[in-house]
């Protein structure tokens, strides 16, 4: 047996020792994965949701009556050249109309009798391929021959951006806080695998062990409990995405707005995420209990 | 191999638990270090494996002045002295062999060296045969001749025991200190603390004595 393997196989004993200790401890460290693992998914799903809002929001440009359907042309390629801009469509009256139409569907009275020629303007609907140059693409778009009037939501865009990042900040905040409290769990069940050890301790330092020596073990226990926490808590939370994701969708596009990401798209940085946190509370929270015990 | 000079050790700046000691104790060299309770023994022990600074003064172990080691270091001044303590301080969920190797994985030996020198040591402390033996199926004797096997084990030449008797009974002590000679006799240094006046006067080695911090008496061929 190489010192290497004498460690792990000490590591390993302690977790066997402490079993009932080790299974609370996994215990609490998986449900405090998988709520973080669930404030994952919803920060996820907020972003992605809002940065299509951001992105579909763009902007409307009305062209003046009196353009050509060349002018047009000219201006629509004007707009494509505009940094930021996605795409340009070209909504002619006609268009407009059947639009006002079908958001009246219900309501027909309302376009009874109106000249569809004279109410409806024909216009550019303009998308963004980075929201951030929203304020200096309308102001180009305002500035090209031939379009009168440009509508942009602007207040829908802001309050949507300070929604999310008032989500941001909070799921972050949480997560800080679970991170804090899985650390605290891990240490203390290291720190009573430690006490329990003292005496081991205390005879290693006077036969000459090194710190590493000494720590090795614990942070092994640290570790195998950190990262099978992390696996259970990945397979429970994915099991649970699938299934009720396979529920949500409907909802999602039926409302139009607000969509599921397929876990497809999340997975793996789920499993990034809750791999590396396993390694982090585990080896951070044994390192910490150890140190006293290490003093020369 | 130990050498002390000028060192003392004050405790909270009027505490002196040692007062400017000087002793050299050489290589190969059997000495007990005697003294009522709180003459300074145990701090003499401390200063030796660097578990406490001196105030001041300098202390060489094997040549080497132990006050520049840094921490990291420490640990191998300690390979160089195989501490002995009165309650054996074994573990006891570990049996005879698991006792002793514990002591050469700690100083990262190969399987093999384990189990040669597993086997010498317990020829040597005469307890061959007793590898799968728990410490609790042992006597006191027996304890004690594991834990002087542990302390063997990395072949430290310096071997310090503190009141290695101080649980056993005369008949037993005088076992240990037998098997100690014997160590003794090859070549290892050893220092031993103890309030075993009988054994000390038979034996007729060298006695330094401390009380309240000062060496009282340093004879080659003392008594108690």
């Amino acid at each position: 047996m190489t010192t290497r393997t004498y460690l792990i196989k000490e590591g390993y004993d302690n977790l066997k020792k402490h079993g009932s200790k080790t299974f609370s401890t996994m215990l609490i460290i998986c449900a405090t994965m998988l709520v973080l693992g669930i404030f994952i998914i919803l920060f996820q799903n907020v972003n992605k949701n809002v940065e299509t809002v951001r992105l579909e929001q763009g902007l409307q440009a009305f062209i003046d009556d009196t353009a050509t359907d060349d002018e047009i042309e000219y201006m629509q390629d004007e707009i494509k050249q505009i940094e930021g801009v996605k795409e340009v469509k070209y909504i002619d009256k006609d268009m407009a109309y059947e639009d006002a139409k079908e958001a009246f569907k219900d309501q027909e009275y309302f376009l009874e009798g109106l000249d569809k020629v004279d109410i409806f303007p024909a216009s550019f609907v303009v998308t963004f391929s980075n929201i951030d140059q929203s304020s200096t693409i309308k102001t180009a778009v305002e500035k090209v021959d031939g379009i009168y009037k440009v509508k942009y939501n602007e207040t829908t865009i802001q309050a949507v951006i300070s929604v999310s990042k008032i989500v941001n900040i909070f799921l972050l905040g949480v997560g800080a806080v679970l991170l804090i409290v899985s650390i605290f769990i891990i240490s203390n069940t290291i720190k009573l695998a430690v006490y329990s050890n003292k005496r081991e301790i205390f005879i290693m330092r006077y036969i000459g062990a090194t710190n590493k020596f000494i720590r090795t073990p614990f942070v092994i226990e640290g570790t195998i409990m950190g990262l099978v926490s992390a696996i259970i808590s990945f397979i429970v939370i994915s099991i649970a995405y699938v299934l009720i994701y396979a529920r949500i969708p409907k909802v999602g596009s039926s409302l139009g707005v607000f969509g599921f990401l397929p876990y497809s798209t999340l997975w793996y940085q789920i499993l990034i995420v809750y791999v590396f946190l396993g390694l982090f509370i585990g080896i951070f929270g044994s390192a910490i209990s150890i140190k006293k015990y290490l003093k020369a | 191999m130990i050498e002390f000079v000028n060192v003392k050790k004050e405790y909270n700046h009027d505490v002196v638990a040692l007062d400017n000691i000087s002793l050299n104790i050489g290589k190969g060299e059997f000495a007990f270090l005697v003294g009522p309770s709180g003459s300074g023994k145990s701090t003499f022990l401390k200063l030796m494996i660097k578990e406490e600074e001196p105030t001041s003064g300098k202390i060489l172990i094997d040549g080497k002045d132990i006050g520049k080691l840094k921490n990291k270091d420490i640990p191998f001044l300690r390979r160089k002295i195989g501490f002995v303590f009165q309650d054996f301080r074994l573990l006891y969920d570990r049996d005879v062999y698991e006792n002793i190797s514990f002591a050469l994985r700690v100083i990262e030996c190969s399987e093999r060296e384990i189990k040669t020198q597993v086997k010498n040591v317990l020829e040597m402390v005469g307890l061959s045969g007793k590898e799968k033996y728990y410490p609790n199926q042992l006597s006191g004797g027996e304890q004690q001749r594991v834990a002087l096997a542990r302390a063997l084990a990395p072949k430290p030449p310096i071997i310090i025991a503190d009141e290695p008797t101080g649980n056993l009974d005369p008949i037993t002590a005088e076992e240990i200190f037998k098997t100690l000679l014997d160590i003794n006799a090859r070549g290892t240094t050893i220092l031993v603390v103890t309030h075993a006046k009988d054994i000390v006067n038979t034996l007729n080695r060298r006695v330094i004595a401390l009380d309240h911090g000062k060496i009282v008496k340093d004879e080659q061929k003392g008594g108690y």
